[in-house]
């Protein structure tokens, strides 16, 4: 086992990680802009190092600066966490070359898999099954044109992208070709390749994806799958293990296709495979992320495992120690993320200072944060402030204790998703496992917040001006006499 | 003597009618009986014959509070003036957050309605597209394609179109 690691992330994930290596005895080591210098990631390592960066996020880009910092600490290899550097194949490499653990897969595994297209062929070459689709290779006409011969709808996004960015679905052939130029700027602005592709658009899909773990010898398992319907701006707010109402035929199906991408690939780390599911069974590949995912602790809850120990000790050169028959599943898990972002707005980023933060607790109830009373929200980084992660006996158990323990989360200052959040728990459709990625927008009449009835807004109004100096002292100001018949006055 | 607070975009009114036997508050002239104790972590307030947990802060001229399972935020006094002022004027469009613009999709004198694109900017890697609150001329835009801005600042201006 490696005996000091250097994590090269923020926030909860940044977190996480630590927690897991100090269980386990191995130093940690923070990294930070100067932006995030009072973040909890820093306060929970056992030492930091300030890393320069005019811009915050850029700080934790600089593959330069990590790599100098792990080695002036001591520390032996590089966990990367999720976003950032994380499927970066380059730091990867320059991380290995300056002797260092680089705790994921091979460089060329990460390649390979970051690259829609290649993955797709390389998925396809060993019998996982993919949607039909188009790459664009010459201009953008051509693209249309192709695209429009696959048949509609479409859904289009960039060649080089994850993360929901500069995706969009296309119904008609009028559309298409606007479409496709405003995906192919957007994949310009973020991934620097403006390379689009379109593929076959599956209605009503269910986002499943396989946890897998591999050893780097062709040894993988899978650690069952996990449902990611619930999507809003194609990204994932809820997730859970199992997925709601899956046949065992068909799930089972699903993880052997994921084992057998990774399996061939000679897979080193922990790893998801993403396929999206249709009505009638078919399922089809979409990518494979080659990190631990934001979602995973669901998994760990249903399996028992701890991800991180798994990634270090594969890390560290271990095979794996289990095998598939050992992976057991137990009861439900969901998990929920906590955003910084107005719902009834189209889900628009919010910003401001974390005022009031109360976290819920107990058996089955678990908090994966990165932030404190006191902490600026701001636009450098992602919206994700936290995730909430239950573990009941069933589905049924889960979604209640999710419900509760998002009753008892407050998180004041910053406009964030958790009331919305309680009201697709609350949802009938959620509650009957009805789910497709088209959830939010289908029931968005049902998860807009109830009105008000005429008490609970006097409620609310006093409650707030009760908080107020002002009303305090008009209160004490109220004159004994007519105060004491002011209630008698009608 | 009363508190102004602005409730989603509507000025409401709290004040105190009696503090004894008990407090009795009125929200838009509508008199509740009120009381408040400290729960363990969290204020138990009473209006009327119901019972609620409230957790509040403080931020400036705002409340920010969790009361019955719901999160809110209101503004109070000065607040409530300037809002409603924007509100009735609608002349001007802000940043809500900070961002930079990504494109610009009108000029001075152009005629918009209500929903038509001014801008798409981009802020916490989602690229958003600002729309015209209301009918009307674009008097000026404040802002030019890939230009920085902070919450709060003016992007576009809009007049009345001239009958």
């Amino acid at each position: 086992m490696l005996k000091k690691i250097l994590i090269a992330n923020r926030g909860e994930i940044a977190c996480r990680i630590m927690r897991t290596a100090q269980r386990l005895g191995i130093g940690t080591v923070a990294v930070h802009h100067f932006a995030d210098r009072a973040a909890p990631h820093v306060a929970l390592a056992d030492e930091a190092r300030e890393l320069h960066a005019e811009v915050p996020t850029a700080a934790y880009l600089d593959a330069e600066q990590l790599i100098a910092a792990a080695q002036a600490t001591g520390a032996e290899g590089i966990h990367p966490g999720y976003g950032f550097l994380s499927e970066n194949a380059g730091f990867a490499a320059k991380v290995e070359a300056a002797g260092l653990v680089f705790i994921g897969p091979q460089p060329g595994v990460i390649e390979l898999m970051g690259d829609k297209i290649r993955s797709r062929e390389f998925a396809q070459a060993h019998g996982v099954p993919v949607a039909p689709s188009i790459e664009q290779e010459g201009d953008l006409a051509a693209f249309v044109a192709g695209a429009e011969a696959i048949g509609f709808p479409l859904l289009i996004k960039a060649a080089a992208g994850g993360g929901g960015k500069g995706m969009s679905i296309v119904r008609n052939a009028q559309e298409l070709a606007a479409r496709a130029t405003i995906a192919s700027s957007e994949a310009q602005r973020y991934f620097a390749d403006g390379r689009i592709y379109a593929e076959r658009y599956v209605e009503r899909p269910r986002h499943i994806e396989v946890q897998v773990l591999g050893d780097g010898t062709g040894t993988v398992l899978h650690l069952f799958e996990r449902e990611c319907s619930i999507q809003r701006r194609f990204q994932k707010i809820v997730e859970e293990s199992p997925a709601a109402r899956l046949a065992p035929e068909l799930r089972e199906k699903i993880c052997s296709a994921a084992v057998k991408l990774a399996s061939s690939a000679k897979y080193r780390n922990a790893g998801t495979v993403e396929f999206i599911l249709a009505p009638n069974g078919e399922f089809y590949f979409l990518e494979m992320n080659t990190r631990l995912q934001v979602e995973h602790p669901v998994t760990e809850y249903v399996t028992g495992l701890d991800l991180v120990e798994a990634q270090l000790r594969v890390a560290a050169g271990e095979t794996l120690w289990l095998e598939q028959a050992d992976v057991k599943l137990t009861g439900h898990a969901i998990e929920c993320r906590i955003c910084a972002e107005q719902p009834e707005h189209d889900f628009r980023p919010a910003t401001g200072t974390v005022r009031k933060l109360r976290i819920p607790t107990g058996e089955g109830v678990r908090f994966d944060g990165g932030i404190r009373e006191g902490q600026a929200i701001t636009a450098a980084f992602d919206s994700m402030l936290a995730k909430l992660v239950v573990h009941g006996a069933d589905r049924h158990a889960a979604t209640d204790m999710i419900r509760d323990a998002l009753e008892e989360f407050v998180l004041l200052g910053v406009d964030n998703n958790s009331d919305y959040l309680g009201r697709i728990f609350d949802h009938e459709a959620f509650r009957a496992g009805d789910l497709h990625t088209g959830f939010v927008v289908e029931h968005a009449a049902g998860l807009a917040p109830p009105p008000l009835d005429a008490t609970d807004e006097a409620a609310v109004l006093l409650a707030a001006a009760l908080a107020t100096e002002e009303l305090r002292r008009l209160i004490d100001e109220v004159p004994e006499p007519h105060a004491s018949i002011g209630g008698w006055r009608n | 003597m009363s508190i102004e607070l602005n409730l989603d975009g509507t000025p409401r009114t709290v004040s105190v009618a009696a503090r004894k036997p008990g407090w009795r508050l009125t929200v838009d002239g509508t008199p509740y009986t009120v009381s408040e104790e400290q729960g363990e972590d969290c204020v138990l307030l009473t209006v009327g014959e119901r019972r609620y947990r409230v957790w509040r802060a403080l931020e400036g001229n705002r409340v920010h509070l969790k009361i019955g399972g719901r999160t809110f935020s209101l503004g109070y006094e000065e607040e409530v003036s300037a809002a409603a002022h924007a509100g009735a004027a609608g002349h001007e469009v802000h940043a809500d957050m900070p961002g930079v613009v990504v494109d610009v999709h009108c000029g001075p004198d152009a005629i918009v309605s209500a929903g038509d694109a001014l801008l798409v900017i981009e802020s916490m890697k989602m690229q958003i597209t600002i729309t015209a609150p209301r009918d009307g001329v674009v008097a000026m835009v404040h802002v030019a394609k890939n230009q920085p801005f902070e919450k709060g600042n003016l992007l576009v201006s809009l007049r009345d179109e001239e009958a």
